[in-house]
């Protein structure tokens, strides 16, 4: 790519790569798909980035803003003739404080070193994506991700307070948005425009989050029940009891028992899966795990295993981190040496839906007859069931998007939405003109359509994406 | 290369072995991670260069990725083979 070349001038030749073997590892996304670019750029602080941008905007060429390109929507795949800019080497933390509750980072620190840090002083930043280990904070925001704790602490909406950005402008300008402060009335909030726009928006170099003290103890509580009503029953008392869990997550029975060969889980997975997390005062302890081993024994739970202490608690994650790599596990055993394609869907809906939800949507997975995998942060009403089949296999894949399009008309049907947390990317497209058609906001398209061309009136930032 | 590749094969790209691989950054770009590794491996039969070589041979071969990696994939064991398989074009 000659313009990549010249690029080498302007940035320095340290900070881009053309080699097409090394450009395509920036062109996969766990979900299957790839795609192609003609470089990589690596800016190594907010000024690189300007610089970047205000070249691109000079030649007409587009660019694709990615942190550890975990998406799972297509919104970090590059095209054909584009740049993509990692931000993996704005990697700093630059600055915690306690009093303020803030912590000032680059775009490219990752969540899980993120929480590292933080812990030294007792805080922790809570949106916690099942990827937090890899996502970065540019990736979190722009993705607008969520995670296991999200019907405590939300999404990252709820968790930025400023941004500095860079334009898609002439000159590339540096822009800072937000404040330092939890209240803040700039005018129209345009942190929060930002946040979950996909990089189509504006690039992100620098972020200051609101971060949280660690909760003083938590109890965990994994149970299986035979019968998903008793499984809701159970949830449902513990939404009732005026507590709010920090985590409460669900697998379904084959689910469970792919993520339990996959991974070796030290439990017996006999029924439907609930993982519960309450926080409480370490006093509390004690009453807290008494409280829901009750509860679900109640609800005619098979099995129910408990942890006070962290290292015990864990191993009662095991099974429900395992769920993406046990959906691609068994999809390599059933399809030997072929190249997979995840679906993954990404609804929510209203939590007095859930069990409607479910039942519908393994309705719909026999009518098609698909192997389907139904899990998720059920303590907000997010569910990803998902699907994977051959790439080149012609018929699995009609089966799968007409899936797919079915299980996102029953999450708007049931008063819920197509995307929680993954975001639209390319996948999810169609599936939001679907939903705004439903509530009769089809402008709203044409709203964020205006909003993308007053950002980037030449839509060379990460074209193709959401709307 | 045929144990490297199936191994390579069962990557599922979540990167979640790259922030324990003490190569990762000091090598400037994801082919010096495990990620990036498996996948350049699954490109060798066709094709090389100078950063895929360097990529591989920076291996510490330390196994830190296999620790934290859901599939389990023995980057190592496959970075090693990789490297007998380039070893093996250069002096045919
Ligand atoms: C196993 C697994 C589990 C997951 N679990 C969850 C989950 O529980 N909840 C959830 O929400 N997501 C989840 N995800 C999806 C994904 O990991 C998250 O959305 C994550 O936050 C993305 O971070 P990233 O650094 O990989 O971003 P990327 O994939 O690199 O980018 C995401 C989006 O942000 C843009 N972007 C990245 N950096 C910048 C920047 N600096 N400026 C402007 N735009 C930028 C990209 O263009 C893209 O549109 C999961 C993924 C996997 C593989
Ligand atoms: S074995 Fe190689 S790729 Fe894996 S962590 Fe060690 S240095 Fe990194
Ligand atoms: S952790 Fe394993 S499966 Fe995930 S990217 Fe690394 S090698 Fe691949």
């Amino acid at each position: 790519m000659r313009a990549a070349e010249r690029l080498k001038d302007v940035l320095g030749a340290d900070k881009v790569i053309t080699d097409p073997l090394i450009v395509n590892l920036y062109s996969r996304e766990p979900s299957g798909l790839s795609s192609r670019a003609g470089a990589v750029v690596f800016p190594e602080s907010s000024k690189d980035v300007s610089k970047i941008v205000s070249f691109a905007y000079k030649h007409n060429i587009k660019v694709f803003p990615q942190g550890s390109t975990t998406s799972l929507s297509g919104s970090s795949l590059p095209a054909e003739e584009g740049i993509v800019i990692s931000f993996e080497r704005m990697n700093r933390i630059l600055s915690v404080s306690v009093v303020d509750s803030t912590v000032d980072v680059e775009a490219g620190v990752r969540l899980g070193d993120l929480n590292v840090e933080l812990a030294r002083y007792g805080y922790m930043f809570p949106i916690d994506p099942g990827s937090v280990a890899v996502a970065t904070v540019g990736g979190a925001i722009n993705g607008g991700s969520g995670g296991l704790r999200g019907a405590r602490y939300g999404t990252m909406t709820n968790w930025v307070l400023g941004l500095k950005v860079v334009l898609p402008d002439e000159s590339g300008t540096e822009l800072r948005v937000g404040c330092r402060t939890t209240k803040c009335r700039q005018g129209y909030d345009l942190v929060r425009l930002i946040v979950g726009s996909e990089g189509t928006l504006a690039l992100v170099t620098e972020a200051t989050l609101k971060i949280t003290p660690m909760p003083e103890a938590v109890v965990t509580a994994l149970a299986f029940f035979p019968e998903l009503e008793d499984l809701y029953a159970a949830y449902k008392e513990i939404k009732e009891s005026r507590v709010q869990p920090l985590i409460l997550e669900f697998m379904d029975e084959e689910t469970a028992r792919l993520a339990k060969e996959a991974s070796a889980a030290p439990v017996e997975v006999e029924g439907h899966m609930l993982l519960a997390a309450v926080d409480c005062n370490r006093e509390a302890l004690d009453r807290v795990e008494a409280w829901l081993s009750e509860l679900m024994r109640r609800h005619n739970a098979k099995r129910v295993y408990t942890a006070v202490k962290p290292e015990e608690s864990e191993k009662l994650f095991t099974l429900r981190r395992s769920l993406f790599p046990a959906q691609v596990f068994f999809g390599n055993k059933r399809y030997p040496g072929k190249r997979l394609m995840v679906i993954l869907e990404d609804i929510a809906v209203p939590p007095s839906r859930l069990l409607e939800a479910i039942k519908k949507i393994r309705e719909v997975s026999e009518k098609h007859g698909l192997q389907v995998s139904i899990g998720g942060h059920v303590g907000d009403g997010n569910l990803h069931p998902s699907v994977a089949f051959p790439l080149d296999d012609e018929v699995m894949k009609s089966k799968a998007v007409a899936w797919h399009e079915e299980v996102a008309k029953i999450a708007v049907e049931l008063g819920g939405t197509v995307s929680a947390e993954h975001g639209i990317g390319t996948l999810k497209k169609g599936l939001l003109e679907a939903e705004l058609e439903k509530l009769g906001s089809r402008k709203a398209l044409e709203l964020m359509r205006g909003i993308k061309r007053v950002f980037d009136p030449k839509g060379i930032l990460n074209p193709g994406k959401v709307v | 290369m045929k144990y490297a590749v199936s191994e390579a094969r069962r990557c599922v790209l979540c990167g979640f072995c790259e922030p324990v691989c003490p190569t990762l950054y000091p090598g400037g770009h994801r082919g010096h991670g495990p990620r990036g590794r498996v996948q350049l491996i699954l490109l060798l039969e066709g094709s090389s260069s100078r950063l895929v070589e360097e990529a591989l041979y920076t291996c510490l071969l330390c196994g830190a990725c296999t620790q934290v990696c859901p599939a389990k994939i023995d980057v190592a064991g496959a970075v090693r083979e990789a490297r007998a398989f380039l070893r093996s074009k250069l002096s045919s």
